[in-house]
Protein backbone atom coordinates (compact mmCIF):
# COMPACT_ATOMS: atom_id res chain seq x y z
CA UNK A 1 0.00 0.00 0.00
CA UNK A 2 1.02 3.47 -0.85
CA UNK A 3 3.74 2.97 -3.02
CA UNK A 4 1.99 2.59 -5.93
CA UNK A 5 1.54 5.30 -8.91
CA UNK A 6 -2.05 4.29 -9.70
CA UNK A 7 -4.05 2.50 -6.94
CA UNK A 8 -7.70 1.17 -8.12
CA UNK A 9 -9.76 -0.73 -5.30
CA UNK A 10 -13.47 -1.97 -6.06
CA UNK A 11 -14.21 -0.02 -8.82
CA UNK A 12 -17.59 0.05 -9.59
CA UNK A 13 -19.47 2.01 -12.68
CA UNK A 14 -22.86 1.37 -14.40
CA UNK A 15 -24.74 2.56 -17.45
CA UNK A 16 -28.33 2.06 -16.69
CA UNK A 17 -28.18 -1.86 -15.71
CA UNK A 18 -25.55 -2.30 -17.86
CA UNK A 19 -22.31 -3.07 -14.85
CA UNK A 20 -19.03 -1.42 -16.77
CA UNK A 21 -16.76 -1.91 -14.26
CA UNK A 22 -17.66 -4.32 -11.17
CA UNK A 23 -14.86 -3.84 -8.53
CA UNK A 24 -12.31 -3.50 -10.38
CA UNK A 25 -8.40 -3.24 -8.63
CA UNK A 26 -5.41 -2.60 -9.99
CA UNK A 27 -1.98 -1.19 -9.51
CA UNK A 28 0.57 0.37 -11.35
CA UNK A 29 4.19 1.26 -9.43
CA UNK A 30 6.96 3.41 -10.49
CA UNK A 31 8.72 1.83 -13.58
CA UNK A 32 5.86 -0.93 -14.18
CA UNK A 33 4.20 -1.12 -17.46
CA UNK A 34 0.58 -2.70 -16.89
CA UNK A 35 -1.18 -3.92 -19.55
CA UNK A 36 -5.07 -4.08 -19.62
CA UNK A 37 -6.85 -6.33 -21.78
CA UNK A 38 -10.04 -7.52 -22.96
CA UNK A 39 -12.06 -7.32 -25.53
CA UNK A 40 -14.62 -4.19 -26.82
CA UNK A 41 -16.75 -3.50 -24.39
CA UNK A 42 -14.91 -5.05 -21.42
CA UNK A 43 -14.57 -1.94 -19.52
CA UNK A 44 -11.23 -0.74 -20.09
CA UNK A 45 -12.06 2.54 -21.62
CA UNK A 46 -14.59 3.24 -19.22
CA UNK A 47 -12.06 2.72 -16.30
CA UNK A 48 -9.35 4.96 -18.15
CA UNK A 49 -12.33 7.61 -18.16
CA UNK A 50 -12.63 7.47 -14.43
CA UNK A 51 -8.60 8.00 -13.65
CA UNK A 52 -8.77 11.17 -16.02
CA UNK A 53 -11.90 12.43 -14.25
CA UNK A 54 -14.24 12.11 -17.38
CA UNK A 55 -17.04 9.87 -15.49
CA UNK A 56 -18.04 9.61 -11.59
CA UNK A 57 -17.35 6.47 -10.27
CA UNK A 58 -20.15 4.69 -8.75
CA UNK A 59 -18.08 2.72 -6.20
CA UNK A 60 -14.56 2.40 -5.33
CA UNK A 61 -11.35 4.25 -5.01
CA UNK A 62 -8.46 5.73 -7.51
CA UNK A 63 -5.59 6.93 -6.34
CA UNK A 64 -3.02 9.27 -8.49
CA UNK A 65 0.13 8.84 -6.71
CA UNK A 66 -1.38 9.11 -3.62
CA UNK A 67 -4.01 11.75 -4.72
CA UNK A 68 -7.91 10.59 -4.48
CA UNK A 69 -8.63 11.29 -7.98
CA UNK A 70 -12.34 11.12 -7.60
CA UNK A 71 -12.51 13.49 -5.01
CA UNK A 72 -9.75 16.22 -6.74
CA UNK A 73 -9.66 15.33 -10.03
CA UNK A 74 -7.98 18.03 -11.29
CA UNK A 75 -4.93 17.71 -9.56
CA UNK A 76 -4.86 13.79 -10.19
CA UNK A 77 -5.30 14.74 -14.35
CA UNK A 78 -1.76 17.05 -13.70
CA UNK A 79 -0.23 13.27 -12.94
CA UNK A 80 -1.64 11.45 -15.82
CA UNK A 81 -0.99 11.72 -19.61
CA UNK A 82 -3.51 9.86 -21.61
CA UNK A 83 -3.56 9.09 -24.79
CA UNK A 84 -6.96 8.35 -26.23
CA UNK A 85 -8.24 5.81 -28.26
CA UNK A 86 -9.77 8.66 -30.46
CA UNK A 87 -7.48 10.21 -32.31
CA UNK A 88 -5.93 13.68 -30.90
CA UNK A 89 -7.52 17.13 -32.21
CA UNK A 90 -4.42 17.94 -35.04
CA UNK A 91 -6.47 19.98 -37.67
CA UNK A 92 -4.59 22.90 -38.05
CA UNK A 93 -1.33 22.10 -36.57
CA UNK A 94 1.70 20.55 -37.97
CA UNK A 95 2.81 17.42 -35.45
CA UNK A 96 5.84 19.20 -33.94
CA UNK A 97 3.56 22.01 -33.31
CA UNK A 98 0.87 19.72 -31.60
CA UNK A 99 3.86 18.37 -29.56
CA UNK A 100 5.11 21.82 -28.22
CA UNK A 101 1.39 22.50 -27.30
CA UNK A 102 1.27 19.24 -25.05
CA UNK A 103 4.71 19.98 -23.30
CA UNK A 104 3.59 23.45 -22.84
CA UNK A 105 0.52 22.76 -21.22
CA UNK A 106 2.37 20.85 -19.06
CA UNK A 107 4.45 23.24 -17.73
CA UNK A 108 6.97 23.11 -19.94
CA UNK A 109 9.24 26.00 -22.05
CA UNK A 110 9.27 25.91 -25.35
CA UNK A 111 12.87 25.37 -26.14
CA UNK A 112 12.87 22.01 -23.79
CA UNK A 113 9.25 21.06 -26.14
CA UNK A 114 10.80 21.89 -29.07
CA UNK A 115 13.52 19.43 -27.96
CA UNK A 116 11.77 16.84 -27.12
CA UNK A 117 9.59 16.91 -30.15
CA UNK A 118 12.84 16.72 -32.39
CA UNK A 119 13.99 14.15 -30.26
CA UNK A 120 10.85 12.05 -30.21
CA UNK A 121 10.32 12.79 -34.04
CA UNK A 122 13.84 10.61 -34.55
CA UNK A 123 12.43 7.94 -31.89
CA UNK A 124 9.52 7.24 -33.74
CA UNK A 125 10.65 7.91 -37.22
CA UNK A 126 8.00 10.85 -38.22
CA UNK A 127 10.67 13.29 -39.08
CA UNK A 128 9.33 13.05 -42.74
CA UNK A 129 5.78 14.58 -41.56
CA UNK A 130 6.96 16.38 -38.49
CA UNK A 131 6.40 20.16 -40.08
CA UNK A 132 3.83 19.13 -42.58
CA UNK A 133 0.19 20.80 -41.61
CA UNK A 134 -2.96 17.98 -40.37
CA UNK A 135 -5.88 19.24 -42.22
CA UNK A 136 -9.53 18.48 -41.60
CA UNK A 137 -11.21 15.29 -42.68
CA UNK A 138 -7.70 13.79 -42.20
CA UNK A 139 -5.93 15.17 -44.86
CA UNK A 140 -2.53 16.24 -44.89
CA UNK A 141 -0.65 13.65 -42.93
CA UNK A 142 -1.55 9.88 -42.56
CA UNK A 143 -3.71 8.32 -39.23
CA UNK A 144 -0.71 6.71 -38.56
CA UNK A 145 1.21 9.48 -38.43
CA UNK A 146 -1.19 11.04 -36.30
CA UNK A 147 -1.41 8.11 -33.62
CA UNK A 148 2.46 8.46 -33.38
CA UNK A 149 1.85 12.15 -32.61
CA UNK A 150 -0.87 11.68 -30.22
CA UNK A 151 1.34 9.11 -28.27
CA UNK A 152 4.43 11.65 -28.61
CA UNK A 153 2.29 14.02 -27.19
CA UNK A 154 1.64 12.10 -24.06
CA UNK A 155 5.21 10.74 -23.73
CA UNK A 156 6.50 14.69 -24.07
CA UNK A 157 6.69 16.00 -20.49
CA UNK A 158 7.97 13.69 -17.70
CA UNK A 159 4.63 12.70 -15.64
CA UNK A 160 4.17 10.05 -12.97
CA UNK A 161 1.36 8.02 -15.08
CA UNK A 162 0.95 7.62 -18.76
CA UNK A 163 -2.01 5.88 -19.92
CA UNK A 164 -2.00 4.48 -23.39
CA UNK A 165 -5.27 3.37 -24.94
CA UNK A 166 -4.67 1.24 -27.93
CA UNK A 167 -0.99 3.57 -29.13
CA UNK A 168 -0.63 1.67 -32.10
CA UNK A 169 -4.13 1.73 -34.05
CA UNK A 170 -3.36 2.13 -37.64
CA UNK A 171 0.64 2.62 -36.91
CA UNK A 172 2.69 0.48 -39.37
CA UNK A 173 4.82 -2.39 -38.19
CA UNK A 174 8.05 -0.88 -38.08
CA UNK A 175 7.09 2.12 -36.35
CA UNK A 176 4.92 0.01 -34.00
CA UNK A 177 8.52 -1.64 -32.31
CA UNK A 178 9.89 1.52 -32.04
CA UNK A 179 6.91 3.00 -29.83
CA UNK A 180 6.84 -0.65 -28.07
CA UNK A 181 10.99 0.33 -27.23
CA UNK A 182 9.99 3.69 -26.51
CA UNK A 183 7.01 2.54 -23.99
CA UNK A 184 9.38 0.14 -21.86
CA UNK A 185 11.82 3.25 -21.81
CA UNK A 186 9.38 5.29 -20.34
CA UNK A 187 8.77 2.70 -17.78
CA UNK A 188 12.27 2.24 -17.04
CA UNK A 189 13.10 5.91 -16.64
CA UNK A 190 10.54 5.48 -13.57
CA UNK A 191 6.83 6.25 -15.05
CA UNK A 192 4.12 4.07 -14.20
CA UNK A 193 2.33 2.55 -17.62
CA UNK A 194 -1.13 1.58 -18.01
CA UNK A 195 -1.35 -0.43 -21.63
CA UNK A 196 -4.29 -0.40 -23.15
CA UNK A 197 -4.76 -2.26 -25.70
CA UNK A 198 -5.70 -5.72 -27.87
CA UNK A 199 -2.37 -6.25 -29.23
CA UNK A 200 -1.52 -9.00 -26.59
CA UNK A 201 1.36 -10.70 -28.90
CA UNK A 202 3.25 -7.16 -29.83
CA UNK A 203 2.88 -5.57 -25.98
CA UNK A 204 4.08 -9.05 -24.02
CA UNK A 205 7.63 -8.08 -24.28
CA UNK A 206 7.00 -4.94 -22.69
CA UNK A 207 4.58 -5.16 -20.02
CA UNK A 208 5.99 -6.33 -16.29
CA UNK A 209 1.63 -7.02 -15.01
CA UNK A 210 -1.45 -7.40 -16.99
CA UNK A 211 -5.05 -7.37 -15.67
CA UNK A 212 -7.79 -9.24 -17.89
CA UNK A 213 -11.23 -7.65 -17.76
CA UNK A 214 -14.44 -9.19 -19.19
CA UNK A 215 -17.29 -8.09 -19.25
CA UNK A 216 -16.44 -5.32 -15.93
CA UNK A 217 -15.27 -7.79 -14.20
CA UNK A 218 -11.03 -8.21 -14.04
CA UNK A 219 -10.58 -12.45 -14.72
CA UNK A 220 -7.10 -12.52 -14.60
CA UNK A 221 -4.20 -10.48 -13.27
CA UNK A 222 -0.41 -11.31 -13.02
CA UNK A 223 3.56 -10.74 -14.63
CA UNK A 224 2.64 -12.33 -18.40
CA UNK A 225 4.80 -16.00 -17.55
CA UNK A 226 2.42 -16.25 -14.77
CA UNK A 227 -0.52 -15.84 -16.73
CA UNK A 228 0.98 -18.08 -19.91
CA UNK A 229 1.49 -20.55 -17.23
CA UNK A 230 4.44 -20.92 -14.78
CA UNK A 231 6.06 -24.20 -16.34
CA UNK A 232 6.44 -22.56 -19.74
CA UNK A 233 6.46 -26.06 -21.07
CA UNK A 234 2.45 -25.89 -22.57
CA UNK A 235 2.07 -26.56 -26.10
CA UNK A 236 -0.79 -24.96 -28.06
CA UNK A 237 -2.26 -27.24 -30.92
CA UNK A 238 -4.29 -24.54 -33.17
CA UNK A 239 -7.02 -26.62 -35.72
CA UNK A 240 -8.42 -25.39 -38.03
CA UNK A 241 -11.88 -26.58 -38.94
CA UNK A 242 -13.80 -26.75 -42.46
CA UNK A 243 -16.80 -24.80 -42.65
CA UNK A 244 -19.87 -25.66 -39.82
CA UNK A 245 -17.96 -28.85 -39.20
CA UNK A 246 -17.92 -30.32 -35.62
CA UNK A 247 -14.82 -30.07 -33.33
CA UNK A 248 -13.03 -33.15 -33.26
CA UNK A 249 -11.71 -32.48 -29.74
CA UNK A 250 -14.91 -33.03 -28.11
CA UNK A 251 -14.51 -36.75 -28.69
CA UNK A 252 -12.22 -38.13 -26.71
CA UNK A 253 -8.79 -36.93 -28.09
CA UNK A 254 -5.64 -39.36 -27.20
CA UNK A 255 -3.76 -36.90 -24.92
CA UNK A 256 -4.35 -34.86 -21.60
CA UNK A 257 -5.76 -31.47 -22.73
CA UNK A 258 -5.46 -28.59 -19.60
CA UNK A 259 -7.67 -25.90 -22.01
CA UNK A 260 -9.89 -25.65 -25.09
CA UNK A 261 -10.91 -22.45 -26.36
CA UNK A 262 -13.24 -22.19 -29.82
CA UNK A 263 -12.63 -19.55 -31.45
CA UNK A 264 -14.82 -19.20 -34.56
CA UNK A 265 -13.17 -22.24 -37.04
CA UNK A 266 -10.05 -22.43 -34.79
CA UNK A 267 -9.67 -24.68 -31.83
CA UNK A 268 -6.86 -24.12 -29.24
CA UNK A 269 -6.08 -27.04 -27.24
CA UNK A 270 -3.13 -26.59 -24.46
CA UNK A 271 -1.22 -29.46 -23.48
CA UNK A 272 1.48 -30.77 -21.79
CA UNK A 273 5.06 -30.99 -23.99
CA UNK A 274 5.29 -34.53 -23.88
CA UNK A 275 1.97 -35.21 -25.53
CA UNK A 276 3.17 -32.92 -28.51
CA UNK A 277 4.05 -35.98 -30.34
CA UNK A 278 1.00 -38.22 -29.78
CA UNK A 279 -1.02 -34.38 -30.49
CA UNK A 280 0.83 -34.22 -33.95
CA UNK A 281 0.42 -37.94 -35.25
CA UNK A 282 -3.68 -36.82 -33.51
CA UNK A 283 -4.23 -34.22 -35.85
CA UNK A 284 -2.02 -35.22 -39.04
CA UNK A 285 -4.78 -38.02 -39.26
CA UNK A 286 -7.25 -35.87 -38.66
CA UNK A 287 -6.09 -33.70 -41.81
CA UNK A 288 -5.99 -36.61 -43.84
CA UNK A 289 -9.13 -37.61 -42.90
CA UNK A 290 -10.15 -33.91 -44.16
CA UNK A 291 -12.14 -33.30 -40.69
CA UNK A 292 -9.51 -30.56 -40.21
CA UNK A 293 -8.23 -28.22 -43.06
CA UNK A 294 -4.85 -28.25 -40.96
CA UNK A 295 -3.25 -27.40 -37.75
CA UNK A 296 -0.17 -25.87 -36.15
CA UNK A 297 2.00 -26.71 -32.86
CA UNK A 298 3.41 -23.73 -31.15
CA UNK A 299 4.64 -23.08 -27.49
CA UNK A 300 1.69 -21.13 -25.51
CA UNK A 301 1.89 -17.79 -26.12
CA UNK A 302 0.44 -14.95 -24.10
CA UNK A 303 -2.43 -14.46 -26.58
CA UNK A 304 -3.54 -17.87 -25.42
CA UNK A 305 -3.94 -17.32 -22.05
CA UNK A 306 -5.24 -13.93 -22.50
CA UNK A 307 -8.03 -15.78 -24.80
CA UNK A 308 -8.59 -18.12 -22.22
CA UNK A 309 -9.33 -16.09 -19.68
CA UNK A 310 -11.78 -14.07 -21.43
CA UNK A 311 -13.74 -17.42 -23.20
CA UNK A 312 -17.07 -17.67 -22.42
CA UNK A 313 -18.74 -19.45 -19.98
CA UNK A 314 -19.85 -22.15 -22.04
CA UNK A 315 -16.28 -23.33 -22.92
CA UNK A 316 -14.72 -22.65 -19.24
CA UNK A 317 -17.10 -25.28 -18.27
CA UNK A 318 -16.50 -27.63 -21.16
CA UNK A 319 -12.78 -27.51 -19.85
CA UNK A 320 -13.67 -28.30 -16.78
CA UNK A 321 -15.48 -31.52 -17.69
CA UNK A 322 -12.52 -32.74 -19.23
CA UNK A 323 -9.63 -32.16 -17.39
CA UNK B 1 15.26 -12.77 -16.35
CA UNK B 2 14.79 -8.68 -17.31
CA UNK B 3 11.11 -9.11 -15.78
CA UNK B 4 13.58 -10.06 -12.13
CA UNK B 5 15.60 -7.09 -13.07
CA UNK B 6 13.16 -4.47 -13.50
CA UNK B 7 10.91 -5.76 -10.57
CA UNK B 8 13.98 -5.31 -8.04
CA UNK B 9 14.43 -1.79 -9.29
CA UNK B 10 11.21 -0.68 -9.23
CA UNK B 11 11.07 -2.16 -5.57
CA UNK B 12 13.54 0.86 -4.53
CA UNK B 13 11.81 3.56 -6.21
CA UNK B 14 10.12 6.03 -4.39
CA UNK B 15 6.80 7.89 -5.66
CA UNK B 16 7.58 10.72 -8.02
CA UNK B 17 6.31 14.08 -6.96
CA UNK B 18 3.06 15.67 -8.30
CA UNK B 19 3.71 18.01 -11.09
CA UNK B 20 3.24 21.84 -10.57
CA UNK B 21 0.52 23.24 -12.27
CA UNK B 22 1.68 25.01 -15.58
CA UNK B 23 1.68 28.84 -15.49
CA UNK B 24 -2.50 29.98 -16.22
CA UNK B 25 -0.96 33.16 -18.21
CA UNK B 26 0.24 30.66 -20.89
CA UNK B 27 -1.82 27.51 -20.58
CA UNK B 28 -4.70 30.38 -21.71
CA UNK B 29 -2.32 31.20 -24.44
CA UNK B 30 -1.66 27.58 -25.63
CA UNK B 31 -4.86 26.47 -25.77
CA UNK B 32 -5.94 29.67 -27.50
CA UNK B 33 -3.31 29.12 -30.13
CA UNK B 34 -4.52 25.85 -30.80
CA UNK B 35 -8.21 26.43 -30.73
CA UNK B 36 -7.60 28.72 -32.92
CA UNK B 37 -5.62 26.47 -35.33
CA UNK B 38 -8.60 24.08 -35.87
CA UNK B 39 -11.22 26.59 -35.90
CA UNK B 40 -9.47 29.48 -37.46
CA UNK B 41 -8.72 27.61 -40.22
CA UNK B 42 -12.51 28.01 -41.47
CA UNK B 43 -11.42 31.88 -40.76
CA UNK B 44 -12.15 33.09 -44.69
CA UNK B 45 -15.40 30.38 -45.15
CA UNK B 46 -16.40 32.53 -42.07
CA UNK B 47 -15.98 35.81 -43.52
CA UNK B 48 -17.79 34.95 -46.61
CA UNK B 49 -20.61 33.75 -44.47
CA UNK B 50 -21.10 37.03 -42.67
CA UNK B 51 -20.33 39.27 -45.58
CA UNK B 52 -23.52 36.87 -47.67
CA UNK B 53 -25.83 37.39 -44.57
CA UNK B 54 -24.93 40.96 -44.23
CA UNK B 55 -26.19 41.09 -47.88
CA UNK B 56 -29.53 39.14 -47.57
CA UNK B 57 -29.78 41.21 -44.64
CA UNK B 58 -29.82 44.69 -45.86
CA UNK B 59 -30.38 44.41 -49.27
CA UNK B 60 -32.67 41.01 -49.61
CA UNK B 61 -35.02 42.22 -46.73
CA UNK B 62 -34.92 45.92 -48.30
CA UNK B 63 -36.38 44.33 -51.32
CA UNK B 64 -39.34 43.54 -49.77
CA UNK B 65 -40.36 46.76 -48.32
CA UNK B 66 -41.23 48.98 -51.66
CA UNK B 67 -40.41 52.17 -51.32
CA UNK B 68 -38.12 51.86 -48.27
CA UNK B 69 -37.84 55.19 -46.51
CA UNK B 70 -34.56 56.22 -44.21
CA UNK B 71 -35.51 55.03 -41.03
CA UNK B 72 -36.64 51.73 -42.04
CA UNK B 73 -33.30 51.15 -43.73
CA UNK B 74 -31.76 52.45 -40.72
CA UNK B 75 -32.91 50.00 -38.98
CA UNK B 76 -32.66 47.24 -40.78
CA UNK B 77 -28.77 48.05 -41.65
CA UNK B 78 -28.28 48.59 -37.41
CA UNK B 79 -30.13 45.16 -36.75
CA UNK B 80 -27.73 43.50 -39.21
CA UNK B 81 -24.62 43.18 -37.08
CA UNK B 82 -26.68 41.55 -34.54
CA UNK B 83 -28.37 39.22 -36.97
CA UNK B 84 -24.69 38.16 -37.75
CA UNK B 85 -23.62 37.75 -34.42
CA UNK B 86 -26.48 36.04 -33.16
CA UNK B 87 -25.75 33.52 -36.74
CA UNK B 88 -22.35 32.89 -35.38
CA UNK B 89 -23.05 32.63 -31.47
CA UNK B 90 -26.30 30.01 -31.83
CA UNK B 91 -25.16 28.33 -35.04
CA UNK B 92 -22.23 28.46 -35.92
CA UNK B 93 -20.87 27.40 -32.49
CA UNK B 94 -23.22 24.90 -31.45
CA UNK B 95 -22.26 23.35 -34.95
CA UNK B 96 -18.23 23.49 -33.76
CA UNK B 97 -19.70 22.64 -30.17
CA UNK B 98 -21.51 19.54 -31.66
CA UNK B 99 -18.34 18.35 -34.00
CA UNK B 100 -16.04 18.42 -31.32
CA UNK B 101 -18.27 16.03 -29.26
CA UNK B 102 -18.67 13.84 -32.05
CA UNK B 103 -15.09 13.80 -32.84
CA UNK B 104 -13.80 13.07 -29.11
CA UNK B 105 -11.53 16.45 -29.70
CA UNK B 106 -13.96 17.63 -26.62
CA UNK B 107 -13.39 14.65 -24.23
CA UNK B 108 -9.39 14.54 -25.45
CA UNK B 109 -9.23 18.06 -24.35
CA UNK B 110 -11.39 17.58 -21.00
CA UNK B 111 -8.83 15.12 -19.73
CA UNK B 112 -5.69 17.88 -20.38
CA UNK B 113 -4.19 18.52 -17.41
CA UNK B 114 -5.74 22.35 -17.51
CA UNK B 115 -8.66 23.89 -15.22
CA UNK B 116 -11.80 23.09 -17.79
CA UNK B 117 -13.27 26.61 -17.79
CA UNK B 118 -10.17 27.53 -19.48
CA UNK B 119 -11.21 25.79 -22.79
CA UNK B 120 -14.88 27.56 -22.85
CA UNK B 121 -12.52 30.94 -21.97
CA UNK B 122 -10.30 29.72 -25.45
CA UNK B 123 -13.51 29.01 -27.25
CA UNK B 124 -14.81 32.11 -26.29
CA UNK B 125 -12.47 34.29 -27.76
CA UNK B 126 -12.14 32.34 -30.55
CA UNK B 127 -15.65 33.03 -31.68
CA UNK B 128 -14.92 36.76 -30.37
CA UNK B 129 -12.43 37.22 -33.51
CA UNK B 130 -14.62 35.35 -36.02
CA UNK B 131 -17.51 37.53 -35.16
CA UNK B 132 -15.07 40.53 -35.07
CA UNK B 133 -15.97 41.32 -38.86
CA UNK B 134 -19.99 41.45 -38.53
CA UNK B 135 -19.67 44.86 -37.98
CA UNK B 136 -17.67 46.84 -40.48
CA UNK B 137 -19.45 44.07 -43.42
CA UNK B 138 -22.51 45.40 -42.51
CA UNK B 139 -21.56 48.98 -42.09
CA UNK B 140 -19.87 48.84 -45.58
CA UNK B 141 -22.49 46.90 -47.36
CA UNK B 142 -25.61 49.55 -45.66
CA UNK B 143 -23.15 52.55 -46.95
CA UNK B 144 -22.92 50.93 -50.20
CA UNK B 145 -27.00 50.33 -50.57
CA UNK B 146 -28.66 53.51 -48.29
CA UNK B 147 -25.55 55.99 -47.98
CA UNK B 148 -26.34 55.57 -43.91
CA UNK B 149 -24.44 58.17 -42.15
CA UNK B 150 -22.87 56.60 -38.92
CA UNK B 151 -22.54 57.85 -35.58
CA UNK B 152 -20.72 55.76 -33.70
CA UNK B 153 -20.29 55.25 -29.88
CA UNK B 154 -16.83 53.15 -30.05
CA UNK B 155 -16.51 52.51 -26.56
CA UNK B 156 -21.04 51.67 -26.19
CA UNK B 157 -20.43 49.62 -29.32
CA UNK B 158 -17.13 47.43 -28.55
CA UNK B 159 -18.81 47.01 -25.09
CA UNK B 160 -22.72 46.24 -26.95
CA UNK B 161 -20.53 43.87 -29.57
CA UNK B 162 -18.33 41.75 -26.97
CA UNK B 163 -21.55 41.27 -24.34
CA UNK B 164 -23.69 40.33 -27.49
CA UNK B 165 -21.42 38.17 -28.92
CA UNK B 166 -20.38 36.33 -24.99
CA UNK B 167 -24.42 36.02 -24.70
CA UNK B 168 -24.52 34.48 -27.66
CA UNK B 169 -21.73 31.94 -28.22
CA UNK B 170 -22.16 31.52 -24.37
CA UNK B 171 -26.09 30.64 -25.09
CA UNK B 172 -25.43 28.26 -28.10
CA UNK B 173 -22.32 26.38 -26.22
CA UNK B 174 -24.50 25.79 -23.27
CA UNK B 175 -27.21 24.46 -26.27
CA UNK B 176 -24.94 22.27 -27.22
CA UNK B 177 -23.42 20.45 -24.58
CA UNK B 178 -26.93 19.88 -23.30
CA UNK B 179 -28.11 18.64 -26.28
CA UNK B 180 -27.33 15.55 -28.46
CA UNK B 181 -25.45 16.66 -31.35
CA UNK B 182 -28.75 16.11 -33.84
CA UNK B 183 -30.97 18.00 -31.39
CA UNK B 184 -28.90 20.78 -30.84
CA UNK B 185 -28.30 21.45 -34.85
CA UNK B 186 -32.17 21.20 -35.15
CA UNK B 187 -32.32 23.75 -31.98
CA UNK B 188 -29.92 26.30 -33.93
CA UNK B 189 -32.45 26.28 -37.05
CA UNK B 190 -35.13 27.05 -35.51
CA UNK B 191 -33.40 29.43 -33.41
CA UNK B 192 -32.00 30.82 -36.41
CA UNK B 193 -35.49 31.71 -38.14
CA UNK B 194 -37.03 32.99 -34.99
CA UNK B 195 -34.45 35.99 -34.88
CA UNK B 196 -34.26 36.68 -38.04
CA UNK B 197 -38.23 36.61 -38.77
CA UNK B 198 -40.19 37.10 -35.49
CA UNK B 199 -37.28 39.32 -33.29
CA UNK B 200 -37.85 42.90 -33.40
CA UNK B 201 -33.75 42.63 -34.56
CA UNK B 202 -34.28 44.59 -37.87
CA UNK B 203 -38.04 45.92 -37.55
CA UNK B 204 -40.00 48.25 -35.09
CA UNK B 205 -41.37 46.16 -31.89
CA UNK B 206 -44.36 47.91 -32.38
CA UNK B 207 -45.12 45.89 -35.28
CA UNK B 208 -45.49 42.60 -32.94
CA UNK B 209 -48.49 41.62 -30.44
CA UNK B 210 -48.62 43.08 -27.20
CA UNK B 211 -48.21 39.83 -25.73
CA UNK B 212 -45.20 39.02 -28.08
CA UNK B 213 -43.35 42.38 -26.80
CA UNK B 214 -43.45 41.49 -23.52
CA UNK B 215 -41.83 37.69 -24.48
CA UNK B 216 -39.24 39.70 -26.17
CA UNK B 217 -38.56 42.22 -23.51
CA UNK B 218 -37.30 39.27 -21.43
CA UNK B 219 -35.19 37.63 -24.34
CA UNK B 220 -32.04 38.39 -25.47
CA UNK B 221 -32.16 38.86 -29.12
CA UNK B 222 -34.07 42.80 -29.09
CA UNK B 223 -31.63 43.75 -25.93
CA UNK B 224 -28.70 43.06 -28.22
CA UNK B 225 -29.87 44.88 -31.05
CA UNK B 226 -31.20 48.18 -29.62
CA UNK B 227 -27.52 47.88 -27.37
CA UNK B 228 -25.20 47.83 -30.91
CA UNK B 229 -27.65 50.35 -32.43
CA UNK B 230 -27.25 52.81 -29.53
CA UNK B 231 -23.74 52.26 -30.49
CA UNK B 232 -23.69 52.82 -34.12
CA UNK B 233 -26.28 55.83 -34.28
CA UNK B 234 -25.97 57.30 -31.21
CA UNK B 235 -27.04 60.64 -31.97
CA UNK B 236 -30.62 58.70 -32.70
CA UNK B 237 -30.93 55.76 -30.06
CA UNK B 238 -30.13 55.89 -26.62
CA UNK B 239 -28.89 52.87 -24.90
CA UNK B 240 -31.73 51.35 -22.73
CA UNK B 241 -30.74 50.05 -18.95
CA UNK B 242 -33.59 46.89 -19.00
CA UNK B 243 -32.03 45.88 -22.05
CA UNK B 244 -28.29 45.78 -20.79
CA UNK B 245 -29.50 44.25 -17.45
CA UNK B 246 -31.67 41.52 -19.93
CA UNK B 247 -28.34 40.74 -21.84
CA UNK B 248 -26.29 41.02 -18.80
CA UNK B 249 -28.65 38.18 -17.22
CA UNK B 250 -28.55 36.03 -20.81
CA UNK B 251 -24.86 36.23 -20.50
CA UNK B 252 -24.17 35.03 -16.96
CA UNK B 253 -27.01 31.96 -17.41
CA UNK B 254 -25.22 30.73 -20.69
CA UNK B 255 -21.87 30.95 -18.93
CA UNK B 256 -22.81 29.30 -15.84
CA UNK B 257 -24.52 26.04 -17.74
CA UNK B 258 -21.53 25.90 -19.91
CA UNK B 259 -18.98 26.02 -17.09
CA UNK B 260 -21.17 23.47 -15.63
CA UNK B 261 -21.01 21.20 -18.22
CA UNK B 262 -17.66 21.23 -19.90
CA UNK B 263 -16.73 20.69 -15.62
CA UNK B 264 -19.02 18.05 -14.84
CA UNK B 265 -18.08 14.53 -14.91
CA UNK B 266 -20.56 11.81 -16.24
Amino acid sequence: MGDAILEIEGLTRRFGSVVANDEVGLRVRPGEVVGLLGHNGAGKTTLVSQVVGLLRPHGGSIRVVGVDAVADPGTARRCVALQAQAQAPLDGLTPKEAIVIAGRLRGMSRSASRDAAERMADELDIREWIDRRATPDGGGISGGVRRLTAFAMAAVAPVPLIILDEPTNDVDAARRRRLWNMVRRLGDEGAGVLLVTHNVAEAEHVMDELVVLDRGRAVASGSPSQLRGAEGDEMRLELSLPLDAQDPSSQEPPFRFVRRVRNGRRVLLSLAESDAATAVAWATALRASGRVEGYTLTPTTLEDAYLAATADAESIHEESAHV
Amino acid sequence: MSEAITRERREGQALPPIPERAHLGMTVWTLLRWTMAQTGAMMPLFIVVQAAIAGAVVVGFGLLVPDIDAPTAELLSTGAPTILILVIGLVLCPWGVAGARTSGTLTYQRALPVPRPLLLVADLVVWLVIALPSIPVTVLVARLRYGIEYSIDWPLLVGAFVLATIMAVSVGYATAMLLSPMMSQLVSQVMVFFVMLFSPVTFPKEQLPEWFQAVHSVLPFQAAADLLRAGLLSDRFEPSGQGLVVLIVWCLLGLIISVRAVIRRG
